[in-house]
């Protein structure tokens, strides 16, 4: 391509814009110096290639509006006039836009406080939608989805059993180390256990295995909900008379709140091996005695206390999870937002209801 | 003597075991308005795919421009996708920018123009497809079908193409959609002095917009012409498919 970049001067002799070369999108980069006030008249004998970004520039550059007559264009050749004229008819709305408002902190604040407020909106909506689905079930014990059912529970569960024994049992190993290493200044080696048992029972195993399964099965719920919805699978499925609630949505909720407690009960068993290994290593405390000090200190309120809280956590996620899957737009991009969304939501919705529960047992005197 | 834009010769390829297209050859000259038909499984896709890059044939050759696409290197390559636009079936419209920004892509990418520059290079191109300015803001998933087939074809057109393919252009779109967007692109080429090479199935756009159709047949051109001249041709499927369009007073069967 013989490059002849794109020219133009202003004739002050002629009131004229001369432009002369190839006016295309790539020979544009850089605009010639022009007055401001709008040219009249553009010279047009010497371009040798004009298209319509080129024709646009070309009449941004002689300062024209929408709003004004055309100049005259002299010495044009004919399509090159043809494709001025085309793209004078065409440009109404390509006036400079100005550009989108910087937010500041509180305007973020205020909408970021209108997208929770948004959410636990939809969440009331979604939980409401869920129980008449529920009450309308309740009679009706052939419609259950017992296929899907055990599908989710082995996907939720079985699928998670290691991942939790090995995260909990490493957690267990860390904590009674540290415990350990602090007990044996004041010689309270045994005490280690009554502290680990607490600790794993009541808090890490409920929370760091309600994480685990909402980072793995809440996003997945999302991620396959959501891509359902893109392909219009759930539009198809409501026009053949089966409801996405029974279908999809209650056998995910049913499936987590089952699998939630075993898998906790689980991580607690889990906990309780990796704390047993070190005290062995670190203090000398023999498996036999770890065991019996076990049975001696461990009540059946503090198992309860983190057991309990592993359905409500189940709830929540699967809540969370399908109701972002279901109301996923209809694009890519929607997916991927919603996913993170569901991750994030979960996560707080844990963090808070678990820091209710450690009030409420305190206050209770449980 | 008109300027060849496409040139494939003698172009083989089969897929996955079968032989789609054998020693087939096209040529499309400059200003054409061309439409490829075929009966499904004809390879029509597979010859558009294959002449601008995306497939390469096991033999032949393909010039665009007088310029080798199989044996340019990607920096040469890159020089020639400038000069043609291509519009996929459904759009394919990037789902996570907006109209305006999806449009404006190939500007970014490819010019040293300002974003604004480029934003508003991209508003001449959407007025040009005939949308209006409102739909600069919306997101793809907010469109109708033919919306979004105009703002497909508003990116095919930012950086001026000399060459236009369409894949189906109308397929999707009601009737009077479909026959709006055929004089939308009949009125852009003359405009604008394009070359346009379009696959489709839609009798109608052939009878409407199309200078020159030609006729794939079991991986080789059955015949190339007017609309008139090919229905001279004995071929049962070309009968079948013309005569499944009655109406017009058009004596398809020649009974």
């Amino acid at each position: 391509m013989g490059v002849t970049e794109a020219r133009a001067y202003y004739d002050e002799a002629q009131g004229a814009l001369i432009v002369s070369g190839d006016w295309h999108a790539e020979s544009l980069a850089e605009w010639p110096v022009l007055p401001d006030s709008p040219s009249h008249i553009i010279d047009g004998a010497g371009v040798t290639q004009l298209d319509t970004n080129g024709a646009w520039m070309m009449l941004a550059a002689a300062g024209w509006q929408v709003s004004d007559p055309l100049p005259e264009l002299r010495a044009f050749q004919p399509q090159h006039q043809a494709i001025l004229e085309l793209v004078a008819r065409h440009s109404g709305s390509t006036a400079m836009e100005p550009g989108p408002l910087h937010e500041g902190v509180l305007a973020l604040t205020g909408r970021g406080t209108l997208v929770m407020g948004k959410h636990g909106l939809g969440l009331t909506n979604f939980i409401g939608h869920l129980s008449t689905e529920l009450i309308y079930l309740v009679s009706r014990p052939s419609q259950w989805r017992w296929r899907e059912f055990g599908a989710q529970l082995n996907a939720v569960f079985v699928g998670a059993i290691p991942i939790v024994f090995g995260m909990l049992f490493l957690l267990g190993v860390v904590f009674a180390y540290l415990l350990g290493s602090q007990a044996q200044q004041y010689g309270a080696n045994i005490f280690v256990v009554d502290g680990l048992l607490l600790a794993i029972l009541r808090e890490i195993s409920p929370v760091i295995v309600a994480v685990l399964v909402a980072g793995r099965t809440g996003a997945a719920i999302t991620a396959q909900l959501g891509t359902m919805k893109v392909t219009e699978e759930i539009d198809a499925m409501t026009t053949l008379g089966l409801s996405p609630m029974a279908v999809l949505v209650i056998p995910r909720v049913l499936a987590l709140l089952l699998a939630l407690p075993l898998l906790v009960f689980i991580g607690d068993i889990a906990g309780i091996v990796g704390g047993m290994l070190v005290t062995h290593e670190q203090l000398d405390i023999s498996y036999y005695v770890f065991m019996d000090r076990v049975a001696d200190v461990l009540r059946l309120k503090t198992l309860l206390v983190g057991l309990f809280k592993a359905p409500i956590f189940a709830v929540f996620i699967a809540l969370i999870a399908c109701r972002m899957g279901l109301s996923v737009a209809r694009d890519a991009r929607s997916v991927g937002e919603h996913t993170t969304s569901t991750v994030v939501q979960c996560l707080v919705a844990i963090i808070i209801l678990n820091a209710i529960f450690t009030v409420m047992f305190v206050r209770l005197d449980i | 003597m008109a300027e060849i834009v496409i040139d494939v010769r003698d172009v083989s390829i089969s897929l996955g075991g079968h032989s789609i297209h054998r020693d087939l050859n096209v040529s499309v000259t400059r200003g054409e308005v061309i439409a490829l038909i075929g009966g499904s499984g004809t390879g029509k896709s597979v010859l558009l795919r294959e002449i601008i890059g995306l497939l390469k044939p096991d033999a032949g050759h393909i010039d665009l421009f007088g310029q080798s696409v199989l044996d340019s290197t990607p920096e040469q390559m890159n020089v020639l996708r400038r000069r043609f636009g291509v519009l996929f079936q459904d759009g394919a419209l990037f789902s996570s920018l907006n109209v305006e920004d999806n449009v404006a892509t190939p500007l970014f990418e490819h010019t040293r123009l300002a974003h604004g520059t480029c934003r508003q290079l991209a508003r001449l191109k959407l007025d040009m497809a005939g949308l209006l300015p409102d739909a600069a803001k919306k997101r793809p998933s907010e469109l109708s079908g033919g919306m979004r087939k105009r703002v497909a074809l508003a990116r095919a057109l930012a950086l001026d193409p000399e060459l236009l393919f369409l894949d189906e252009p109308t397929s999707g779109l009601d009737p009077i959609s479909a026959r709006a967007f055929d004089t939308l692109i009949r009125l852009l080429a003359d405009s604008l002095g394009l070359t346009v090479f379009l696959v489709t199935h839609d009798l109608d756009t052939l009878f409407s917009i199309i200078d020159r159709v030609i006729v794939l047949s079991e991986g080789r051109v059955l015949g190339s012409g007017t609309v008139t001249e090919l229905k001279n041709i004995d071929d049962p499927w070309l009968r079948d498919y013309f005569a499944a369009r009655a109406p017009e007073g058009v004596n398809a069967h020649g009974n």
